[in-house]
């Protein structure tokens, strides 16, 4: 059997229990030892190691931006702290920490604190439904896709909600910014991501990677992968189209009055989506964790190969984010809606339209294909 | 909605307060004010001797120090009835034209960085500190100089410092190209800047507006060819100008007034290599800081009576078209010192080109401007 997330968290569930219970007498060995206490302890560090490992990755995300950009601008990026600056994030991290938690008088409390609490959460649970490897996800759900794209979804609600509460005329016209340009291009990536469901004919991103395995999607979909990769962008609110924390004009957009960890909440929530959009890119257009079969095997077998290969492309994709953020100014609020009503959504409904053409033409005799949608 | 952008504020790039009302993402009027950075320089001009004002000018503008020094010191010495060495009117016009390259270089790093570039707005920078670098090697600083005297300037040129200077020149021609890559290259540059922050020269007129704004409007207007100062008359160069008057035509006429500069800057490289001589006027009296004076106890207390007489020097600073008046009564201080702020006009101006645009279009269009609030204020 293949190792899983879930066997391994499982095995140091057992160790642990094992050991602990040994110095026992024999009534609480025998219930420490049990399939009860042992699953349930399992899945306890199951999350533990899906936490660390998410937020050990995105803060590397976080160095890997800084250390990219700086060689971009002619620069070195974070160098002093740790080995090339590799712990510059984590004292960073502390010293946000470390910072008093304020309000403005004015604000609404409920809303100010609840705000960035939710979109944090909301952005991590994400880590739980995203496979990274076969069986190296938190569970296997036959819509996950549909799940991970509503949960991401969610943040244009609690980014206005925290930019109302501040009670600041910078923070509700970035979140208003925000709001607008969140929804506008929820509907091209659900379009986008339509292509690729009736390419894969499931919603079960294991199905989608599985389904990639002889002909990764970026090939006959690269319409929809465009549509999708600049959709990302603007959820990401990354540059060009970062305007509801536009700098120049609106301060810091929506976490205007945000300071501390509050803050750290935000900039740290922005990388996990940074993240999680490279992920569903390789996900869905890049073949997941599969190599193309001319890569030789001692490439791809070897233990955690799978991983190793996914986060790989996830930091390739992420490089070409931090490309366009290094070589792009930022658009205008109504440009960006215009761009993403009346150019995303024709491209996304063409890119519909061929995924239908590529299905039809793999039931061509030539390709010898059963006719089945999604087959 | 009024909108107060500032004092604080990244959009300002200094202590000012653009008050905008707002409907929605348009703006349906707008209201600058100046005046947190006021440290009344023109009053404290009159306590100072005139070498001492020169300390005051590196303050007025901290992007052109420079230009502002030689803007004093040429109405100064015109008040005072001294004649110049021809070598240092030429370092004159020499370091004017660096600042130049300087400032633009500067402003260019600043307005990038509003339209949300980050990448040159770092290679701008880096550019400008190989100006500065030029700047400390004959000045020994890198923003405040003190560098002109009345009578000249302080100290010549170091050995190597043209052919140094040459290099610098060298290097900075291919990068303007390189910045014109990164922005007129861009599809979401011309998106954000053309047909923003519209002018005519008409307009432009009415409002006092000069420099570069007045320039990409249409007008060659340029008081180094209409009003030649220092040697202006003895190089050749172009009037940058542009047409439409928006964003984009004033980032047009920056980046060509960058390339007229290196080319008077290698013109004036080539004079002075030639003709070496004195940098200070010889008949100076004491109190002025003449050249046998030990440096720092220049003679100041020294006191004579010197013909009176007023001067004005106009000067086209990187940001517009300066003006100073100084006022010699005779006396060891300055009478009465006035200056002309380019940028007070050209910021004056505001509500005129920014009504009618989005609350986004106030950074490039305000950034265009190119504003230094130290002149503004004094």
């Amino acid at each position: 059997m293949a190792t899983t997330l879930y066997s391994v968290s499982d095995a140091i569930s057992s160790l642990l229990l094992g050991a602990v219970g040994s110095i026992f007498p024999e009534p609480v060995h025998g219930w420490l030892t049990s399939t009860d206490v042992v699953t349930g302890l399992a899945v306890l560090i199951f999350c533990a190691i899906l936490l660390v490992a998410s937020m050990i990755n995105t803060i590397m995300l976080i160095w890997f931006e800084r250390k990219l950009l700086g060689r971009f601008m002619d620069r070195r990026g974070a160098m002093h702290v740790g080995y090339a600056g590799l712990l510059q994030n984590f004292a960073d991290g502390l010293k946000l920490f470390r910072k008093n938690t304020f309000m403005p008088r004015e604000a609404d409390r409920l809303g100010y604190f609840t705000g960035p609490t939710a979109y944090m959460v909301t952005s991590m649970i994400l880590f739980g439904i995203l496979p990274v490897s076969s069986g190296w996800n938190g569970g296997s759900l036959p819509l996950s896709l549909l799940l991970a794209l509503a949960v991401f979804s969610f943040a244009p609600l609690f980014i206005f909600v925290s930019a109302w509460s501040s009670n600041n005329k910078y923070s509700l016209l970035g979140g208003m910014r925000s709001a607008a340009q969140m929804i506008a291009y929820e509907v091209p990536i659900l379009l986008a991501v339509v292509a690729v469901v009736i390419l894969a004919g499931s919603f079960d991103l294991n199905t989608i990677v599985l389904e990639q395995q002889n002909y990764w999607f970026w090939g006959p979909l690269v319409v929809a992968l465009f549509v999708f990769f600049v959709g990302m962008l603007a959820e990401m609110e990354r540059i060009p189209f970062d305007l509801p924390e536009a700098e120049a004009e609106l301060v810091e957009g929506w976490n205007t009055e945000y300071g501390g960890m509050l803050f750290a909440f935000f900039m740290l929530a922005d990388y996990v989506r940074a993240l999680i959009g490279s992920l569903l890119v390789v996900l869905l257009f890049l073949g997941g964790w599969t190599m193309p079969s001319y890569v030789p095997t001692a490439l791809t077998s070897f233990p955690l190969a799978g991983i190793f290969w996914f986060m790989l492309k996830t930091y390739a994709v992420f490089a070409i984010f931090v490309w366009i953020r290094a070589s792009l100014p930022r658009v205008r609020t109504d440009q960006l809606l215009r761009i993403g009503w009346m150019r995303m959504i024709p491209l996304a409904l063409l890119s519909i339209v061929l995924a239908g053409l590529v299905v039809l033409a793999r039931c061509l005799p030539v390709f010898g294909c059963v006719p089945t949608l999604g087959g | 909605m009024w909108v107060n952008m500032g004092p604080q504020h990244p959009m300002t790039h200094g202590l000012w307060n653009l008050k905008v009302r707002i409907d929605g993402e348009i703006i349906v009027d707008a209201d600058p004010e100046m005046g947190y950075l006021h440290r009344g320089i023109e009053k404290i001009s009159e306590d100072r001797h005139y070498n001492e004002v020169v300390t005051l000018m590196d303050r007025t503008c901290y992007v052109a120090g420079l230009s502002w020094e030689t803007l004093y010191i040429t109405a100064a010495e015109a008040a005072l009835h001294i004649e110049v060495p021809e070598r240092a009117r030429w370092i004159r016009m020499l370091t004017d034209e660096l600042q130049r390259i300087g400032s633009h270089v500067m402003w260019y790093a600043a307005f990038v960085q509003d339209i949300g570039l980050m990448t040159p707005f770092l290679y701008g920078m880096r550019d400008r500190d190989l100006i500065l670098d030029l700047f400390q090697s004959f000045t020994g600083a890198r923003m405040t100089y003190e560098y002109n005297r009345v009578g000249g300037v302080r100290n010549d040129l170091p050995n190597g410092f043209t052919d140094r200077a040459r290099k610098v020149m060298d290097w900075l021609m291919p990068r303007f190209d390189e910045y014109d890559a990164l922005c007129l290259g861009s599809d979401i540059f011309h998106r954000r800047c053309d047909d923003l922050g519209r002018l005519s020269a008409t307009e432009c007129i009415d409002l006092g507006i000069t420099g570069p704004m007045l320039r990409s409007a249409g007008l060659a207007r340029d008081l180094r060819k209409d009003r030649p100062y220092h040697r202006y008359d003895q190089v050749d160069f172009d009037v940058a100008t542009a047409t439409a008057g928006d964003v984009t035509a004033r980032y047009l006429v920056r980046m060509e007034e960058l390339r007229q500069s290196v080319r008077i800057v290698r013109q004036c490289l080539d004079w002075l290599d030639k003709h070496p001589g004195s940098v200070l006027a010889q008949e100076l009296p004491r109190w002025l800081g003449a050249p046998y004076a030990p440096v720092g106890a220049e003679g100041y207390l020294l006191k004579r009576r010197y013909p009176s007489g007023t001067g004005f020097s106009a000067v086209e600073e990187p940001h517009g078209e300066a003006q100073a008046y100084v006022v010699n009564t005779g006396g060891e201080h300055p009478y009465r010192v006035k200056f002309r702020s380019p940028v007070f006009a050209n910021m004056s101006g505001a509500k005129s080109y920014l009504v009618g645009y989005h609350v986004a279009d106030i950074p490039p269009i305000m950034g265009s401007v190119d504003i230094c609030v130290g002149e503004v204020d004094r």
